[in-house]
């Protein structure tokens, strides 16, 4: 896994020339990086595994917002919408049907993907705050159609009973959770590899350049809106697969999965790590979850006025995020040795 | 290769810690999920309080073991959470049985972990009548809407009322209520004419007030989530005049519970409820289980029903510890307690062999003043009550 990132991303840094120089450089070491501090996690931390497996379950999810809003530039609080449809769809598939957990990350991320589709052709010629809101409203419909279906998706119950099959018919979803972790972290893996190939490619390109400057866009020929849809549905995918994925490792899909905290929570994670730069959604998952999992246990009482605190120096005094400060910390050491 | 060797000599590593701990250490823990900030933070603070009261009272230790809880806080229903906090209990802190659990969705992500763990889990709270069904290591010391419902529905027509209409949120606990009570009610002979179900995030309850109007019942059942939902509902209740109509209003106690009360007002008078337990239970050990508690937390305000449902939950706990002597196989610490009475500040309790869930004395309550503060005064009761609903629901 980890080779085969190195791989691309070399390849990626020959054939093309950066657009944006320095960020560039880090952006290819980032996908081994993730692996190899996700493995060596797994040795150095055997008893938070639980943890650990939600972390890279959620980083997969705001890895979907940041393709949304870091590369589209698309405002949206409704992120979840297709998390939680991925989740169900999982579910539903492993708890009727199939409980192959790759047949049910391929459900979850259909799913999510049409679901982005159909709604995104539906809301995104609105821009700004009535995007949003409209974003927003879809995560309640998608809420409240699950809340309603309670036949397929248990309600406010919940959708118990998933019991995936073993990876590949040799892991078993163990107590401990070490498969669920292994194949949380291979599948984060692989979507950051396909995520920097897409945003990469000439239509992550084209997406970026939407950001910067529809009418720019319109004006050379090509439709800032479509371009847009197709992104928020490839977004969908990545959100449904991460929505399986926890339906996977966690047995159990709530309506939580769809609502609207969950939507901003993303949001949060991602503007803490950084957007606009994959890994950043990643260090700003592994961050806020990590830190929300120390002080929670550490008091479980009154831990939530220390996140605020802690997300506000984070806002005041790394404005890009945690990924930018990193950056700005690189280009300190190579300016010295520039000098020297 | 070495990998594969690695992860056994792990995985054995593990399954000898585990299966060492709780017979080498001296300390057996609970480990505790429960909300213990945000909204619900008030839940966690009662059924931490009435662990520590219970402690107080009984001690920390059971034979020559001491008993430590460990709490982990989960803000809302979020089962992949509890999951994950659940299984580090297990896995990090060896605890030797899970308890708490506030909402249903919480409580059933446990199951497949306690099965495998073979550890039992007490829950406090979680009141859906099908969690003790998916796992034989469950037991539950709360309620279920069945239970509280059906006493309720078979008065209400003992009073006479022919015709009821029922008016819950549209959730899992509403439409279990709904259910019991269209079932309990219809069965002794009276009508429910109409069965409303509102939306859970409804702020304005004007239009479901003229629909019971117009139903021309005599009576309604309702149930809404506790605090500001059941807070606007009792008030559009009185200020559109229903109440003045002579409409009678019913529902589980959930509606009215101690901490919600003062926030209702005087809207709250005059409702009549069936529930587990009241503050303002009139027995000598409720007195004195009150009076313990104002003695150690300065005010006994928080008392409620989830109180009681924590203080015999760590009570099926100890009993648990002193049964096994010291290690808890949770199969068969379990079984250990089936068919266990003893008495609460609630009343006479009994945990059903079959379902695991107590059958407890279910009382009639009317909203009423005493010493110029709200209580759920109690006006019958209703022994013996089991849970109705377990292998009923689909």
């Amino acid at each position: 896994m980890t080779s085969v990132a190195a791989r691309d991303g070399k390849a990626g840094q020959m054939t093309r020339p950066a657009p944006l120089g320095r960020r560039r450089d880090l952006g290819w070491i980032g996908i081994p990086l993730v692996a190899v501090a996700g493995l060596a996690a797994y040795w150095l931390l055997p008893d938070d595994l639980a943890l650990l497996t939600r972390i890279a379950a959620s980083a997969l999810f705001v890895l979907s917002l940041d393709l949304v809003l870091g590369y589209g530039g698309i405002a949206t609080l409704g992120q979840a919408a297709m998390f939680g449809t991925g989740a169900y769809a999982a579910g539903i598939v492993a708890v009727n049907w199939n409980s192959d957990p790759f047949v049910m990350l391929a459900a979850g991320g259909l799913a999510g993907g049409l679901i982005a589709l159909v709604t995104g052709a539906l809301i995104l010629h609105a821009r700004g705050l009535t995007l949003l809101m409209l974003t927003i409203a879809v995560g309640q419909i998608v809420q409240e159609v699950a809340n309603k279906a309670r036949d397929w998706t248990g309600g406010s119950d919940g959708l118990s009973g998933i019991d995936p099959a073993p990876v590949l018919g040799l892991f078993r979803f163990d107590m401990f959770g070490r498969t669920s972790y292994l194949f949380a972290l291979a599948v984060l893996v692989v979507g950051l590899v396909v995520a920097r190939r897409i945003v990469r490619s000439p239509f992550g390109l084209a997406c970026r350049g939407v950001k910067e400057d529809p009418l720019r866009i319109s004006a050379i020929g090509g439709s800032p809106k479509s371009y847009l849809v197709a992104l928020y549905g490839v977004a969908g995918v990545f959100a449904g697969v991460a929505g399986a994925l926890t339906a996977v490792t966690s047995g159990i899909v709530g309506l939580d999965s769809a609502g609207f905290p969950w939507s901003a929570e993303a949001l949060v994670m991602l503007v803490l790590g950084g957007t606009g730069r994959l890994y950043g959604a990643v260090i700003g998952t592994a961050a806020f979850m990590g830190i929300h999992h120390v002080l929670a246990a550490s008091d479980p009482f009154h831990w939530m006025g220390f996140i605020g605190l802690f997300l506000i120096g984070i806002v005041l005094f790394l404005p890009g995020g945690i990924a930018s400060g990193l950056e700005r910390l690189g280009g300190l050491f190579r300016g010295k040795e520039d000098r020297a | 290769m070495t990998r594969t060797l690695r992860n056994a000599l792990l995985g054995a590593a593990f399954g000898l810690a585990l299966a060492a701990g709780p017979a080498g250490a001296a300390t057996i823990k609970v480990g505790v999920v429960a909300p213990f900030s945000g909204p619900f933070g008030v839940v966690g603070k009662s059924f931490k309080e009435a662990i520590e009261l219970y402690q107080a009272e009984h001690g920390k230790t059971v034979g020559n073991d001491t008993v430590e809880f460990v709490y982990k806080d989960l803000d809302q229903a979020n089962p992949a959470q509890s999951k994950a906090l659940s299984q580090e209990l297990i896995v990090k802190e060896r605890v030797s049985v899970l308890a708490g659990y506030f909402f249903t969705p919480d409580a059933l992500a446990v199951a497949p972990l306690i099965d495998e763990a073979n550890i039992p889990c007490v829950i406090f709270n979680a009141a859906t009548s099908a969690i003790t069904e998916k796992s034989p290591r469950y037991v539950r010391t709360s309620f279920t809407l069945w239970q509280n419902t059906v006493p309720l529905a078979e008065y209400m027509a003992k009073q006479g009322i022919k015709k009821a209409i029922s008016a819950v949120s549209d959730y899992g606990p509403g439409i279990d209520g709904e259910a019991a009570f269209k079932a309990t009610f219809e069965k002794h002979g009276g009508t429910v004419v109409d069965t409303i179900r509102m939306p859970l995030k409804s702020a304005d309850f004007a239009p479901f007030m003229q629909r019971i109007k117009d139903s021309g019942a005599e009576a309604v059942y309702a149930f809404l989530p506790a605090g500001p939902a059941t807070l606007a509902f009792a008030k559009a209740f009185n200020d559109t005049g229903l109440r003045a109509a002579g409409i009678k209003f019913f529902g589980p106690g959930d509606l009215t519970q101690e901490p919600d009360l003062p926030a209702l007002g005087d809207a709250a008078l005059g409702i009549t409820t069936t529930f587990n337990y009241s503050r303002a239970h009139d027995s000598a050990m409720n007195k004195a289980f009150v009076a313990k508690h104002k003695e150690m937390f300065g005010s006994y305000d928080t008392v409620t029903f989830t109180s009681v449902g924590a203080y015999d939950g760590t009570h099926v706990i100890y009993q648990m510890i002193k049964n096994a002597g010291g290690r808890i196989d949770g199969a068969k610490a379990v079984e250990s307690v089936k068919g266990m009475s003893w008495e609460s500040p609630r009343g006479p309790l009994t945990i059903d062999p079959d379902s695991r869930h107590v059958t407890q004395t279910i009382y009639l309550r009317t909203v009423e003043k005493v010493d110029g503060k709200l209580e759920n005064v109690e006006k019958e009761a209703f022994p013996k009550q089991p849970d109705y609903g377990y292998k009923l629901a689909k």
